[in-house]
This record gives structure tokens, C-alpha cells and sequence, in this order.
């Protein structure tokens, strides 16, 4: 075992974090480059730990008298997740710089996030995950108040009510999690061999599940999302963290399954009807949107039931293809965030029935659409991967449900095409202003998520190879099913 | 024949070196300024704390067993000469702004000090009641010694409810000596397993009495209707002194008094966890409403009263870690905003919370600064009021009260948006002209709040440096004594 690669998890957790200070202190002229480089160095560190097959598990007692460890490990799913995160977070960073003038703090706060982030992807801890899962909220929040716009004061409260609602309960829960079954220390290894039996282990999961079904979002627990889009900056980089931080689909699979296998099981057809209406309603809400970033919280809220319709199947093939979109999911709805920044800064509005925009910039409306279309389910696209996989899957645990969240696709065709084809075709209004076309770093803001969600929807292996051991370990704690 | 006591002075060294400074500010007052006394009393207090490093671990008592440097004692006494250190340093450069900078304003604080210090190191209720009256008799002064009617008022309605609650204490201190026989904690404590059934009642109703009392000092709802309009009233310095040093002060004697002594005793468990829930729901939804910032955090106080009394809900073990960690936490963070706040008001009032927009902008390090405090406060993490709330939540939790962890969660909902919104407030960019004090930002204020912040930051991410010294359990197994 090399002791370097033990510490890259750390490493990657960290590093955006240190980033972070560091941009308090650089002068302003490096501030761009300094921001772009750390974010591309966790990136590297990424692909170090997925080249070197992922991470071993990495313990440290972090308040021994407590039994709260520092447990990491990035392998299977964790890493798929943490690769993304740290792709879209440099993405973020690129159009950032770009578009925000004087975008110091942005920057700064963009990275502060990624490490929470990473960090609850990488947590073995229970508590470990909590801090991480609380550490993201922060910057979130800070993004928000600082450039969002005139409602941000309702938004923010809403978002962070809901936000602290769920993840209290989740506290409590987790208290109760190692209380009731005897556990020596909160870490994930220590509390499977502890299990909580009966009755208990149903109202702790409930617990767990309100603050994941807030970071879901799940109906109804969802009413944050919409606003907090909308009042976030123009540029769609807080989006694409906000995206990002929809962490409860990941939650649900790597603590709650393994440590309420019987509560899950119990819930299940609740929940998977929960979750297949969540699909359907946020589909038929976004039909009825006329800004963009409403529209796209509602898409995003729509394929979260997806996800979550997957994970609550408790199938292998739905939990995979619940995992594979979850990770996909923030490459296209991230992309497009930032794609409608760049309309907006273009034309001055977020409106969907601006018209024409397709005839001045070709490869704008061009690149969007693509986007859509991974976002549509296409196939050869990494997103009709995932939702073929969650559909298939479900049918096979409850028919009915999933007919029910399928219609979403075709829905989601409808109130996609209706808007893009409202905003990029249709006539120019006469006397508008000329729109100018993707210039420079623009090209690859958007192109290198489309290349990537092309590679995976058409070579989709080496994704699959990496989630799929990690679900089956997850799945087998319920005795198989 | 008269007995000669056993008076070790050895023991009391901590609270001699504090009596020291208060009465060198009484005499000295004559001859010398008011600052030069000030930095005086800060070298007593640092001394003092230095003497509880020293008594470590030895284990001291004095006056056979009323007296008692015990750990409890000196981890207790730790955090009170914490939040007056932060005190002294604050009003270094607000007194003379709140028209209080005289001696005897510190002769006063000092006095109230060691009162604080005398109830942590308590053996037996008739010494806890010395310090208790000590303390309170000297924070009505406090209260009241600015010349302003709101300073008066505030002074009075404090005296008057304060001296009601002494009363109600007192009774309850007979009635439980009536049932047991004896003030002295380990003597109770060993008597109230083999009571006879009639001193039963006795013994309950005295328990009930006395957390009345205390239920007025450390104000759990519905005995904290004083405390906003005190903390709102007072200078706030003293808002600062009183909710932070004098607070703890009045834990220390409820640990010493339920989790020790009274233990055993039936009863006033449930009742406790009644004006917990009570104090909860009062001070989160009061606070919600509030718009002048220093009056929130009054009432932030009396919210937080509720969380830190959960830990008394727990076992005296996970209990009284819980509390030790907390409520050095608490002083830290409640007394770095107040310091912020004394800082940079325009008068004693404090000031509205929509005044706070912008701060960042103008006042950067005191903005972040106040942010962290209130991150803190609303339990977030990386922040120390995080592990805070989680001991108190797993304390009451393991002791079977399970609904009263998922009140305070919900109540958390609350507190945090009432934490935030002025935190984002401060950063949402304003234009309109500065409505604070301009020249508030001066070294020993912001001596004081860089303390408060990094005491929250690094006991956030390393909470085991303090809360390895208060997690013995023998520690807290032994709140009575011997």
C-alpha cells in the first residue's frame, strides 16, 4: 500500500478549500489563473486516485471520546461522483472568471464548495458526512447573498430552512443510529456490523430521509429549488453548484440502504410513488415556465425523481442507472445553467419567448441543443443511459410506477423542444439586438461536457465498470433481493 | 467544644486572586485611572486562571468539603474567567461610549466575578447561596450604573424578579435541607436514596422550588420574561457580562445542585424537560420576530438557555461533558457578537438589523468575524456551536428523551433563520451611508473577538482539545463530592 495514494482522497478534499484562502491573499491580476489551476490540480488528483483502480479506506480518530472518525474513501460511485464535481466545479471556474467582473469572491466560494462537496462523497463517517454535508451549505448561501438578486432574501431563508429541516432530523437520526444499535464509533464499518432492529430503525430512516429527500429534492419537499435558481446570479455558476450539491439520491444509497435495509424494503412502494410523481409533476410544472432557470430547476427536479425512483427500487440494474444519472445529470443541467448565462448575457433576459437566437449564433443554439437532447434521454447520450436502465430496472419491481415516471420522457421532449424552440427559432423581433456567438473559452465551457456526455453514452464501460461493484456491495446488504 | 475549621486556603486561590483585583479597584479607584485598574483586573484574571492550572488534578478541598477545586470546579471557573477576560477587554473601549467608565464599574464586575467563581466551586448550598447572592446583588449594580432610564429600568426589573428568585431558591434550599438534614452535596446526595416516604415530598417540592430559582437566573421559560429587557436595557458590555459569564455561573450551580446533589431525587426531571421544551419554543419563535439585533440576541440567549439546559436532562457523565464543552463554546461565540455589536453601535440601544446591510463591505474582518458567531450560534458546521448542539441533542437522546432531541431540531429550524438573515444581510452589497459607529474597530475589541473567533474555528475542527479535559466521566460522576 503506498502511503501517497491513502492521503490523495484527502488531498482532493482539501486542496479547493486551501485554493480558496489562497485567492483571500493573491493579487487581483492572478486571481483567475491561481483559481483555474488549483481546480484543474483536484481534478488531477481525481484521475490519480480513478487510474490507480480508487482508494483505499482511510481512518483517522478525529475526537476519540465521541467515536467520530475521519473516514474517507473515493472508489466506485463516491469517486464517479467526485470526478464530476470537480470537472463542473473548474467549468464553473472557467465561465466565472469569464463573466463576472471582479469575480474574487465567487471564485473563492466556488471552491470553499467544492471541498464540502467532495467531501460528502468521500465521508465513511456518518458525522464526517454530516460536517461535510453542512460545510457546502455555506458557500451556497454566501453565493446567494452576495450576487443573487432582489427576492435572494426569501430564497436564502427558504432554501436554508429546508436545507437545516431535513438535516437536523437526519442529526437526531444519526444519534439515534449508533445509540440504538451499540456502535463503537459513527464510521460506516463500525455501524454495519450494529445494525438498529424493528420499529426503530423505521422512524430513524424517516429521520435520515427528510434531509435527504430536501437535497433530493423530492415532492414535497422540493418548494426551495425553483426559487433558489431563480435568484441566483445571471451566469448560472451558482447553479451549477447548487446542482451539484443535490446530493440526497447519493445519501440514500451509500447510508441509508446499508443501515435500514429493512425500513427500505418496507417503504419501498411509497416511496418509489413519491418519487415517480415527483417525475411527473415537476414535468408537467416545467411545460408551464417561461424562465429559463425555472424551467431547468424544474427539469432538474424531474430527473431527480428519476434518480430517486431508481435508488428506492432497491434493483441492481435501477440503482446503477440511478447513479449513472446522477453523476451525467450535473454535466448536462450544469452545462445548460451556463448556457442560459450565456443567452442571458447576450440578449439581457431569461425569458423563453426572446425567438431567433439560432439564426445570429449557429453553434450557441447548436451546442444547447445537444445539451437537451442529453438531457431528453436521447440515445448515445450518457442520459438516456441512466434512464433506460432506472426504467428497466423499476418495471421489474413495480410496472405501474414506472409506466407512470416513463411519460416524463416524453413530457420532458415537450417542454424542452417547446422552449428551446420558442427561444432559438421562431423570428428574430425586429430591432433586437444582434447576438454575438460563442467566443473563446465559451466553446469549451460547453463543449467539454458534451464530449463527455457523448464518450459515456456511447462507450459507457468504464462508468460502469466503476459504479457497478460498488452497488452490488451496497445491494447486498439486503440479503439479496 | 468549638471546632477549629479546616481552612486550607490553597483551594480558594483562584477566587482570592479575582477578590484581589476587585478590591484593588475599590481602594485604588482614588489614585488611579480607570483604564490603568482595568488592566490591573485583566492580570488578575489571567493569574487566576493560570492558579486553576496549578490547582490540577490535586483534587483540593477546603472547609471540610464546602469548598472544592475539583475538575468540575476548575473547567467551570475556566470558561467563567474566559467570558470576563473577553468582558474586560470589550469595555477597555466601550465603557467611556455607555458613560460607565469609572472604578467602580469594574470594582463591581470583579465582585460579580467572584461571586461566579465561588458558585463552581461550591461544596454545600450555603456556599452556592453566597455566591449566588454575591454574583446577582453585583449584576443589578452593573445593570443600572449607566445614568440612562432605560439603564434603570432595565437595573430594577432585574433586582426585582432577580430578588423574587433568590427567594423561591432559598425556600427550596430549606425544604430540601428539611428533608435531608444537611447542606453539604454528598450528604444529600447519600441521603436521598434512603429517605422515608414522608420526606419524599419534601424533598420534591424543595427540588421544584430551587429549579424555579434557577430557573429565574438562567432564565428558562416562563421565569425569563427580565432577561430581553435587561440584556436589551443595559449597556452591552454588561448585556455581555450577564448573558455570557453570569450564565454560566448559574449552570455551574444547577450542575452542582441537580446532576450532583439532587441526582437521585425524583421528580424534577420531567418538570425540567417541560420548561426546556417551553424555553425552546419561546426563545426560538420570540427571536424570529425581533428586528433590533442586540434584542435577538437577548433572546438568543434565552433560546440558548434551553439547548444548554438539555444537557441537564442527560446523565451527570454524558451531561456534564456536554455542558462543559457548550458553554465555553457559547461564552465565546455570544461574547464575540456582543462585542461586534458594542463596537460598532451608534448607542446603547444596538442597532436594527437592516442597518447590518453591507456591513462586509465596510467593516470586512468584524462582518466575517460576526458571521462566524452566528454560524456558530445556528450550529453549523465547521463551526464549535455544531458539536455543541450535537452533545446536547445526544445527551438528552440517551436518556430517554428522544422528543425533546427532535423539538430542539425543529426549534433549530427557527434559530437558523434568525441567525442568517442578518449574517447574509452583511454581505449583500449596499449603498446607502454607514449607519454604525465608524470608529468602532480598536485593538482590545478586536483583541477580544479574534479570541471568540478562533476559539470557535479551532474547537470546531479540533473539538478534543477541550473536549478531552471535560469528557472524563469521573468528572462529572463526582459533582457532589465525596
Amino acid at each position: 500500500m503506498n502511503s501517497f495514494t491513502d492521503w490523495l482522497p484527502t488531498l482532493m478534499i482539501f486542496l479547493p478549500l486551501a485554493g480558496s484562502l489562497l485567492l483571500l491573499v493573491t493579487p487581483k491580476t492572478f486571481r483567475d489563473e491561481v483559481a483555474g489551476f488549483i481546480a484543474a490540480l483536484t481534478l488531477g488528483a481525481g484521475l490519480a486516485i480513478w487510474r490507480g483502480g480508487g482508494s483505499e479506506l482511510f481512518r483517522w480518530d478525529w475526537i476519540p471520546p465521541l467515536g467520530i472518525t475521519y473516514s474517507v474513501q473515493l472508489g466506485g460511485v463516491s469517486l464517479a461522483l467526485a470526478l464530476v464535481t470537480a470537472l463542473m466545479s473548474f467549468i464553473a471556474i472557467l465561465y466565472a472568471a469569464r463573466r463576472i467582473p471582479n469575480p474574487g469572491p465567487m471564485l473563492s466560494l466556488i471552491l470553499a464548495m467544492e471541498t464540502g462537496l467532495i467531501g460528502i462523497f468521500a465521508a465513511q463517517d456518518l458525522m464526517l458526512f454530516y460536517v461535510f454535508f453542512e460545510d457546502a451549505l455555506i458557500p451556497a448561501l454566501l453565493m446567494l447573498a452576495m450576487y443573487g438578486k432582489n427576492g435572494r432574501m426569501a430564497a436564502l431563508v427558504k432554501f436554508a430552512a429546508y436545507t437545516l429541516f431535513g438535516s437536523l432530523l437526519m442529526l437526531v437520526s444519526i444519534i439515534g443510529v449508533r445509540y440504538l444499535g451499540g456502535s463503537p464509533s459513527f464510521a460506516m464499518t463500525d455501524l454495519k456490523q450494529h445494525l438498529v432492529t424493528g420499529s426503530a430503525q423505521t422512524w430513524l430512516y424517516l429521520g435520515f430521509l427528510t434531509a435527504m429527500a430536501v437535497k433530493l429534492p423530492m415532492w414535497p419537499l422540493h418548494a426551495w429549488l425553483p426559487d433558489f435558481h431563480e435568484q441566483n446570479h445571471d451566469s448560472g455558476v451558482p447553479d451549477v453548484m447548487g446542482t451539484l450539491y443535490k446530493v440526497g439520491g447519493y445519501g440514500i444509497f451509500t447510508f441509508a440502504i446499508p443501515l435500514f435495509p429493512d425500513a427500505s424494503l418496507e417503504l419501498r412502494p411509497i416511496l418509489m410513488g413519491l418519487a415517480a410523481f415527483t417525475a411527473l409533476y415537476a414535468a408537467w410544472i416545467a411545460f408551464r415556465q417561461t424562465d429559463w432557470k425555472r424551467l431547468l430547476a424544474y427539469a432538474g427536479l424531474s430527473h431527480m425523481g428519476f434518480v430517486a425512483l431508481g435508488v428506492f427500487s432497491l434493483n441492481e440494474t435501477a440503482v446503477i442507472g440511478a447513479m449513472y444519472l446522477l453523476a451525467f445529470q450535473n454535466l448536462y443541467t450544469g452545462a445548460l445553467f451556463l448556457s442560459v448565462g450565456m443567452l442571458q448575457e447576450r440578449i439581457g433576459s431569461l425569458d423563453t419567448r426572446v425567438g431567433g437566437v439560432m439564426t445570429q449564433a449557429g453553434a450557441l443554439g447548436g451546442l444547447t441543443m445537444a445539451l437537451w437532447f442529453a438531457s431528453i434521454a436521447v440515445p448515445g447520450l450518457a442520459g438516456f443511459i441512466g434512464e433506460f436502465s432506472i426504467l428497466l430496472g423499476a418495471y421489474q419491481v413495480s410496472p405501474w410506477l414506472t409506466f407512470i415516471a416513463g411519460i416524463t420522457t416524453i413530457a420532458a421532449a415537450a417542454y424542452a423542444l417547446t422552449a428551446f424552440q420558442h427561444t432559438f427559432w421562431q423570428a428574430r423581433p425586429a430591432g433586437s439586438v444582434t447576438v454575438r456567438d460563442l467566443v473563446h473559452t465559451e466553446w469549451l465551457i460547453l463543449g467539454i461536457p458534451l464530449a463527455i456526455l457523448v464518450l459515456f453514452g456511447v462507450y459507457s464501460t468504464p462508468a460502469l465498470n466503476l459504479m457497478q461493484p460498488a452497488v452490488r456491495a451496497v445491494l447486498s446488504a439486503l440479503g439479496g433481493n | 467544644m468549638l471546632q477549629v475549621p479546616e481552612a486550607s486556603l490553597t483551594p480558594l486561590l483562584p477566587i482570592l486572586l479575582v477578590l484581589a483585583g476587585a478590591i484593588s479597584s475599590t481602594l485604588l479607584g482614588f489614585w488611579l485611572s480607570r483604564r490603568t485598574l482595568t488592566f490591573i483586573n485583566i492580570g488578575a484574571v489571567v493569574a487566576s486562571a493560570v492558579s486553576l492550572g496549578w490547582l490540577w488534578n490535586r483534587d483540593l478541598s477546603s472547609f471540610g468539603g464546602s469548598l472544592r477545586a475539583d475538575h468540575a470546579a476548575l473547567l467551570l471557573g475556566f470558561v467563567i474567567l474566559a467570558g470576563t477576560l473577553m468582558t474586560l477587554l470589550v469595555t477597555l473601549d466601550t465603557a467611556w461610549r455607555a458613560r460607565v467608565s469609572f472604578p467602580e464599574f469594574d470594582a463591581m464586575l470583579m465582585y460579580a466575578v467572584t461571586g461566579c467563581l465561588l458558585i463552581a466551586f461550591s461544596g454545600d448550598l450555603i456556599v452556592m447561596l453566597i455566591g449566588l447572592e454575591i454574583m446577582s446583588l453585583s449584576s443589578y449594580v452593573l445593570a443600572t450604573l449607566q445614568g440612562s432610564r432605560r439603564a434603570e429600568e432595565s437595573g430594577l426589573k432585574y433586582f426585582l424578579l432577580g430578588a423574587a428568585g433568590s427567594a423561591v431558591l432559598i425556600y427550596g434550599l430549606a425544604f430540601v435541607y428539611g428533608a435531608t438534614g444537611s447542606l453539604n452535596y454528598a450528604a444529600i446526595a447519600e441521603k436521598t436514596g434512603t429517605l422515608n416516604p414522608d420526606n419524599v415530598g419534601i424533598l420534591v417540592g424543595g427540588a421544584l422550588l430551587m429549579l424555579c430559582g434557577f430557573g429565574f437566573k438562567v432564565a428558562l421559560a416562563p421565569f425569563h420574561q427580565w432577561t430581553p429587557d435587561v440584556y436589551g436595557g443595559a449597556p452591552t458590555s454588561v448585556s455581555l457580562f450577564l448573558s455570557t459569564v453570569v450564565k454560566v455561573a448559574a449552570f455551574a450551580g444547577m450542575l452542582r445542585v441537580f446532576s450532583g446533589a439532587l441526582e437521585n431525587a425524583p421528580g424534577w426531571h420531567s418538570v425540567l424537560a417541560v420548561l426546556i421544551a417551553a424555553t425552546l419554543i419561546v426563545g426560538n419563535l420570540a427571536a424570529l420576530r425581533q428586528t433590533n439585533f442586540k434584542r435577538m440576541l437577548a433572546y438568543s440567549a434565552v433560546a440558548h438557555t434551553g439547548f444548554l439546559g438539555m444537557a441537564l436532562l442527560g446523565t451527570p457523565a454524558a451531561g456534564g461533558a456536554a455542558l462543559g464543552y457548550y458553554l465555553l463554546v457559547y461564552t465565546l461565540m455570544t461574547a464575540a457578537a456582543l462585542a461586534i455589536v458594542a463596537a460598532l453601535q451608534r448607542s446603547e440601544e444596538g442597532f436594527s438589523i437592516t442597518d447590518m446591510r453591507g456591513l462586509y463591505y465596510r467593516h470586512p474582518g468584524y462582518a466575517v468575524a460576526l458571521a462566524v458567531c452566528l454560524a456558530s450560534l445556528a450550529g453549523l458546521p465547521p463551526f464549535a456551536g455544531f458539536f455543541g448542539k450535537y452533545l446536547v441533542f445526544q445527551a438528552a437522546f440517551q436518556n430517554g428523551y428522544a422528543w425533546i432531541s427532535v423539538l430542539a431540531a425543529l426549534t433549530s429550524v427557527a434559530a437558523l433563520v434568525y441567525y442568517l438573515r442578518p449574517a447574509m444581510l452583511m454581505f449583500m452589497p449596499d449603498r446607502t451611508p454607514a449607519r454604525e459607529y465608524g470608529l468602532g474597530q480598536r485593538a482590545p475589541t478586536t483583541l477580544a473577538v479574534a479570541l471568540g473567533v478562533a476559539g470557535v474555528t479551532v474547537l470546531g475542527l479540533l473539538p478534543n482539545l477541550w473536549y478531552a479535559f471535560v469528557a472524563h466521566p469521573d468528572i462529572w460522576g463526582m459533582l457532589a463530592g465525596r
